[in-house]
């Protein structure tokens, strides 16, 4: 089948979707209104309420959901062949990231702004918030676990690719100092920024890194070392200001999310090529069944808990017109569906004849560790179709993966000093609440833990460990993103409207969590991986948390609907 | 800022009615973009998580921008005011390149007011970008907006 066909398919549906679907869920299930006031209207402020027009509204919004987990999840998800994978891409996409994405605008604009913490503890029950604040807990301390093997994985496979990623560091610093010491343009450098990148790639190529030398000294593997030295690079990263370096790489990242996004769709136009992954896979014997992980194993486009933060945190406060909440947060969910499809192309079309195809998903293992090379050298034969070397390509997707991962874990683990502060204050342990960099090292120690959890490294570098840390990584999110189901379920049902629209995926996703959970625990126990028996554990109680919680707010919607969560 | 220490022609509001002048605002939000957002939005008071003042640089300019936005929306409620990030590439730069060559600015002028508006902190006038980097006091910012304003609109 030629790939170019599945765009047309996915896109076609994405369109119905959006033409029929939203606009049932506006009119029907949130009864979008254009003469209620916004948050943006009522409070508006010009700082964090501001009305704005739903295209800036859009690029905005789309600009801060976008990163690397929706390109992983969909290359390993690969697996299970194409159709599974897209299947659940495009109807998660439409059915469950959709109603959420936009869901949680709608319940938030409702609400003042509020964020989702807030609306969680507001709306479901006091007892959400602490719920909500352990996920998230634990989602990040994922987030930088499988981000640090992937950055590891790349950096492996590609040595091409360490002098392009670093030498995004000293341009990030240059041109924080240009932009926000001295109060200059940033579009101008940032841009030059991307084509000396683009220049250190063939350079890389010429003078790849390796740094076996070292693992061997120390003795450790290649990939252990290099996930070692990239936690301790997380570590100084995340103690920098944020305008130093986080700051400005984010003008970079932005540049390379489109100029990816376009190179891969117009190498799949221009190159017409076929789909080499069977439809449906036949799977290696003891490999994890797609019913229920390829649900947990693509989190990330097709429902992400995180995009709640971000429609409640900053795109609620600045919707102008209610009905813009459909174009915005449905739009948005559409657009991270459509860099799922642009990942699962670049790992089913991308990789040569079937033959190839199948050495590169051999077994689970080969699929889970092998994941973002495949989704590299996919891209690669893309960008060849467009006359540039297939190699040099795939350097230039690792640089992407690479810088996008790096961003996250800075990110991520200065949230998880924050959240670590904050657990410390609760309990009473002054001593450790105002200690940053020992509260840094314990946000970068707890995932450096799981990135190395034993086992993790077993078969080559191509053991299960990637595909286990990955989906539990799923879990967490499917978590929030039920929670924040949870509560536009609870929003509508108060309302004496159908909640079905939140109900439904909200049920089959805690129920796909939840069985995987249970699988994972067997599984780790069978193999002996404690910790991440320990893990699994504790998301599977927090799984049974949240079903607890909202089966009793709906209950007590049901039948006697509470001020609790009345709203305007 | 009260509309009596308006230029007088800001305060006839010659534009009245009239939503063809933009005024876009650019400033950072504080948060992280791109690369991240997906899993590791930062929290800062206006999110979920954290009290420390990781982006404070960027919210002292998010609080400048604020009086401007009041200032003018006071002044000048027909002005199409936008406040757009500089990170939100897709949409900013066609905006300007739009509005610049609708109000006659050259190629050559069209870009570099485009290059000056990608900004921590800017403010675009139909197109052009009066301040960039680093802005005045923020009633400067004001007359000046509104002075541009009326000039074109006599013109």
């Amino acid at each position: 089948m030629p790939a170019f066909l599945l765009i047309v398919i996915t896109l076609v549906a994405f369109y119905l979707a959006y033409r029929f679907y939203s606009r049932y869920l506006a009119e029907k299930v949130y009864r979008l209104d254009p003469n209620f006031v916004t948050p943006a209207n009522e409070l508006r402020d010009g700082v964090d309420f501001v009305p704005t027009h739903k295209h800036v509204l859009l690029g905005h919004h789309f600009t801060s959901v976008a990163g690397a987990a929706p390109i992983v999840g969909p290359a390993i998800a690969v697996y299970w062949g194409w159709l599974p994978a897209l299947t659940w891409v495009v109807l998660g996409t439409i059915f469950a990231a959709g109603v959420h994405d936009f869901g949680s605008i709608v319940v938030s604009a409702r609400n003042r702004g509020q964020n989702i913490g807030t609306l969680s503890g507001k709306v479901v029950s006091a007892r959400a918030s602490t719920l909500f604040l352990l996920i998230i807990f634990f989602l990040l301390t994922l987030v930088n676990a499988v981000f640090g093997v992937v950055m590891a994985i790349l950096f492996e496979a590609n040595p091409g690719a360490v002098i392009p990623a670093l030498i995004v560091i000293p341009i990030a610093v240059f041109i924080g100092q240009w932009a926000y010491r001295m109060g200059r343009s940033i579009i101008i450098p940032s841009i030059i920024g991307l084509l000396l990148l683009y220049i250190a790639i063939p350079i890389g190529q010429a003078y790849p890194i390796y740094v076996d030398g070292l693992a061997e000294a120390v003795g450790l593997s290649v990939r252990t070392t290099w996930i070692i030295l990239i936690f301790a690079y997380t570590w100084i990263a995340s103690r920098l200001p944020v305008w130093v370096l986080l700051q400005p790489r984010d003008y970079i990242n932005g540049q390379q999310l489109i100029v990816a996004l376009v190179v891969i769709f117009l190498g799949v136009l221009v190159g017409w090529d076929t789909v080499a992954a069977p439809a449906v896979n036949e799977v290696a014997p003891n490999s994890p069944h797609w019913f229920p992980y390829l649900f947990i194993t693509v989190a990330c486009g097709a429902i992400s808990g995180f995009h709640s933060l971000v429609a409640s945190g900053t795109t609620s406060k600045q919707l102008d017109k209610e009905p813009e909440a459909r174009f915005v947060g449905y739009g948005g969910a559409l657009g991270e569906g459509a860099l799922a499809l642009a990942a699962i192309l670049a790992c089913t079309a991308g990789l040569g004849a079937a033959g190839d195809w199948n050495a590169a998903y051999a077994d689970f293992g080969a699929a889970s560790g092998g994941a973002l090379g495949h989704f590299v050298n996919g891209t690669g034969h893309f960008l060849s179709n467009l006359g540039i070397p297939a190699t040099l390509g795939a350097t230039f997707a690792a640089v992407v993966v690479i810088t996008f991962a790096g961003t996250t874990m800075d990110t991520g683990v200065r949230l998880q000093r924050y959240i670590l502060q904050e657990i410390s204050e609760l309990a009473g342990i002054k001593a450790l609440a105002g200690r940053v960099n020992v509260l840094t090292t314990l946000a970068v120690l707890i995932p450096l833990g799981l990135a190395l959890v034993p086992g993790g490294d077993s078969a080559g570098g191509k053991g299960f460990a990637f595909g286990r840390l990955w989906t539990l990584f799923g879990t967490t999110n499917q978590l929030t993103a039920g929670l924040a189901l949870s509560i536009i379920g609870v929003w509508l049902l108060a309302r004496n409207r159908n909640p079905l629209a939140a109900l439904i995926p909200l049920v089959f996703l805690l129920f796909m969590t939840t069985w995987a959970l249970i699988l994972n625990l067997g599984d780790f126990f069978a193999k002996g991986d404690w910790l991440l028996l320990v893990m699994d554990a504790a998301i599977f109680v927090l799984a049974a948390w949240l079903a607890v919680e909202a089966f009793t707010a709906f209950n007590r919607e049901r039948t006697n609907p509470s001020a609790a969560t009345a709203d305007r | 800022m009260s509309p009596t220490s308006l230029p007088a022609h800001a305060r006839r509001r010659p534009w009245a009615g009239v939503r063809s002048h933009q005024a876009i605002l650019v400033r950072e939000q504080d948060s992280q973009h791109s690369g991240s957002g997906c899993c590791g939005r930062l929290g800062e008071c206006h999110t979920e998580l954290g009290k420390a003042a990781d982006f404070s640089h960027s919210r002292a300019r998010m609080e400048q921008v604020g009086e401007i936005y009041r200032a003018l929306a006071e002044a000048a409620p027909d002005l199409d005011l936008v406040v757009a990030d500089p990170r939100n590439f897709v949409w900013l730069y066609p905006a300007i390149w739009r509005a610049a060559r609708n109000n006659g600015l050259g190629v050559g002028a069209t870009l570099r007011s485009m290059a000056r508006a990608g900004a921590p902190i800017a403010v675009v006038v139909d197109g052009e970008t009066l301040f960039s980097g680093r802005l005045p006091e923020s009633r400067t910012v004001v007359n000046a907006v509104l002075d541009r304003v009326a000039l074109r609109f006599d013109a």
